[in-house]
């Protein structure tokens, strides 16, 4: 019940931060909001910036997910842990709202998934992965929120160059990015954690499926 | 609802207090200080090119015993390559750093100890993998570095752009256009969309001695990118060699400046309502300037410009953003150049080499000008890193980042 409440205030803090104007980018701020006059593209340059590392991991039920498993579909990849006080809700918050996007444009989950990951999964075990994912309404079709323990994750993590750094206060420095991966397994854009805007990512998506690239 | 207003209010005050304290001069992307700086890296050139460049560690650790010196210095491993700039990628683990006159690449990990960066990878051939010459500046996007180049591989134009991955892989480059061939220079603007390029001259120009240059050969163009795009979407013309790039700071804005070497003037740029930027000259900044460098304070309040030629730094007042005002100026010693601001806006550490083959004194230093809160300009005077008697000899200071 607390676990639900503290969610609840992160997910209200998380949409407040939302309005909040924008400001120069820390390492693992929270999103900065665009102003109404941001300009979007439709037709984005998605160069391939390399092959998609593999990986296999657990998914909050225990089942091994590998990112083979979503050959052909795009995926939005992002690392984040539960009790980050700020970007990675502010992130899960903002990729709730492109699923809801996607799904009602008929894309979700049957073209584009997602796969959140843990960087601390020593407290984020498989009840508050999924108690994490049911808060910001993740649709178990095609959301995924995968760990594994540390030695296992490690080399994950090192593939992606990601890393993490323990900070006081039981915070995790992490790099703060977002990987967009084409259907044939290739990175073809990174997102600031602090940059990201929702609306973009969903006209990448776009330009992804109608133009899947080289 | 009390506690809902409460939190608003908490959250605006830390929005308005990020924008007052934070680094400037450094891509968005790139992740910011949480404390004041310990360490300055200066990229420095051995002067007679006998021994080989390198890059020197300065502490600048107040607390610190060995406050104000060389505590480190790493090997580039090789002689005559004209180091310059670099910067640092967007998780601030890595530096890259790049030479003028070779085609030599360095990335230097700096997390594990910023007191002992170390390479860990060396491009030799730059030129071969990206079909450019003269990578100058090193600006991070979300896992990458695009790089500037100043020229094609023959070391004429054109310039252009290169992507890489954070761990040196190429990803991509883009050539500049017939008409603006020129290349310097880049700042990304995300929430607009926007990139904005510069025009300086290429290899073929600015290897020779300065007495020898042929000053029709180099841009007066600045470039506006669809940033998504990748995409010049319009040429803006200025006064001859405008080369810093640099976005207003303030929350929504659409302008910004550059500093034009060769017309000694301060340039300001705008996007109009319709979307179209338009770019006029704001302030002179007196004959023979030469203004090598253009920075920020953190409050978007100042501009500062290092006169290569006439030995001081001006402070501008941008209140009025397309109206400099000249505020303050202060003498740092000969040539200053390169300056870097801290993320306080307290401090700015100057260097005073440009290029080899434009220095007019052999006498190279690292120093420190105090900004009061009254923007006022004031040397230290104590902090005096003399460069001219190092272990391997005289070396010129250039680019500085800090950790």
């Amino acid at each position: 019940m607390r676990g639900g409440r503290q969610l609840a205030s992160l997910v209200l803090v998380a949409a407040l931060l939302l309005a909040v104007a924008p400001r120069p980018a820390r390492a693992h701020d929270a999103p900065q909001r665009a102003g109404a006059a941001r300009l979007l593209s439709t037709h984005p340059s998605l160069g391939v910036i390399g092959r998609a590392p593999r990986f296999t991991l657990g998914d909050p039920e225990g089942r091994p997910v590998s990112l083979t498993d979503f050959a052909g579909r795009i995926v939005l990849l992002a690392f984040i842990y539960t009790s980050c006080p700020s970007a990675c809700p502010l992130v899960t918050q903002r990729m709730a709202v492109l699923q809801r996007r996607l799904t009602a444009a008929g894309l979700f989950p049957s073209r584009v998934n997602f796969v959140s990951v843990t960087v601390d999964p020593d407290r984020d075990t498989t009840e508050t992965l999924a108690r994490y994912a049911k808060g910001f309404g993740a649709d178990p079709r095609g959301w995924k929120f995968l760990r594994d323990a540390s030695d296992a994750l490690r080399p994950m993590l090192a593939a992606w160059d990601e890393w993490t750094k323990p900070l006081p206060a039981g915070e995790i420095d992490h790099p703060a990015r977002l990987y967009l991966i084409d259907g044939a397994g290739r990175v073809r854009e990174i997102y600031s954690l602090s940059l990201f805007d929702e609306r973009q990512a969903f006209l990448d998506i776009r330009a992804l499926l109608v133009q899947p690239g080289p | 609802m009390r506690r809902r207003t409460l939190s608003l209010a908490l959250l605006a005050v830390i929005a308005t207090a990020s924008v007052a304290v934070a680094e400037v001069c450094l891509s968005p992307y790139v992740k910011r200080l949480a404390a004041p700086e310990k360490y300055l890296y200066v990229y420095s050139v051995d002067a007679d090119a006998k021994d080989n460049d390198f890059l020197a560690v300065i502490d600048v650790n107040l607390a610190s015993p060995g406050y104000g010196r060389v505590i480190n210095t790493v090997d580039l491993g090789s002689a005559g390559n004209e180091p310059h700039h670099m910067g640092f990628t967007d998780d601030r683990t890595k530096i890259w750093a790049g030479t003028l006159l070779s085609k030599r690449l360095f990335i230097l990990e700096v997390a594990a100890d910023p007191a002992k960066p170390r390479i860990v990878k060396t491009i030799d051939d730059v030129s071969a993998l990206t079909g450019f010459h003269g990578p100058h500046t090193y600006y991070a996007l979300p896992g990458r570095m695009l790089l500037t180049f100043l020229s094609s591989a023959d070391g004429a134009p054109p310039g252009g752009l290169a992507e890489f991955t954070n761990d040196g892989q190429l990803i991509r480059v883009f050539k500049n256009p017939d008409n603006a061939p020129y290349a310097y220079d880049v700042a990304v603007k995300p929430e607009i969309n926007r990139m904005i390029t510069s025009s300086f001259t290429p290899l073929r120009n600015y290897m020779k001695p300065l007495a020898q240059w042929d000053m029709k050969d180099g841009g007066n163009t600045m470039l506006v990118w669809d940033f998504k795009e990748r995409k010049v979407i319009q040429t803006l013309v200025t006064d001859p060699v405008p080369l810093e790039v640099r976005w207003s700071l303030k929350p929504g804005a659409t302008h910004g400046w550059t500093n034009s070497a060769l017309g000694d003037s301060i340039w300001f740029f705008a996007q109009t309502k319709a979307g179209s930027f338009t770019a006029k000259k704001a302030a002179d900044l007196g004959k023979g300037c030469l203004p090598a460098d253009l920075r920020q304070s953190p409050d978007d309040r100042y501009l500062y410009v290092s006169c290569f030629m006439r030995s001081e730094i001006q402070a501008w007042d941008v209140s009025r953003p397309d109206r400099p005002r000249l505020h303050d100026t202060v003498v740092p010693g000969v040539s200053p150049n390169m300056m870097h601001v801290t993320m306080d806006g307290k401090r700015m550490y100057v260097t005073n080499s440009l290029l080899s083959t434009m220095d007019y004194s052999g006498n190279f230093w690292v120093r420190l000008v105090h900004i009061g809160p009254d923007g006022r300009l004031k040397m230290d005077p104590f902090f005096d890193v003399d460069f001219t008697k190092l272990p391997t000899g005289p070396a010129r200071a250039h680019d500085m980042l800090l950790y």
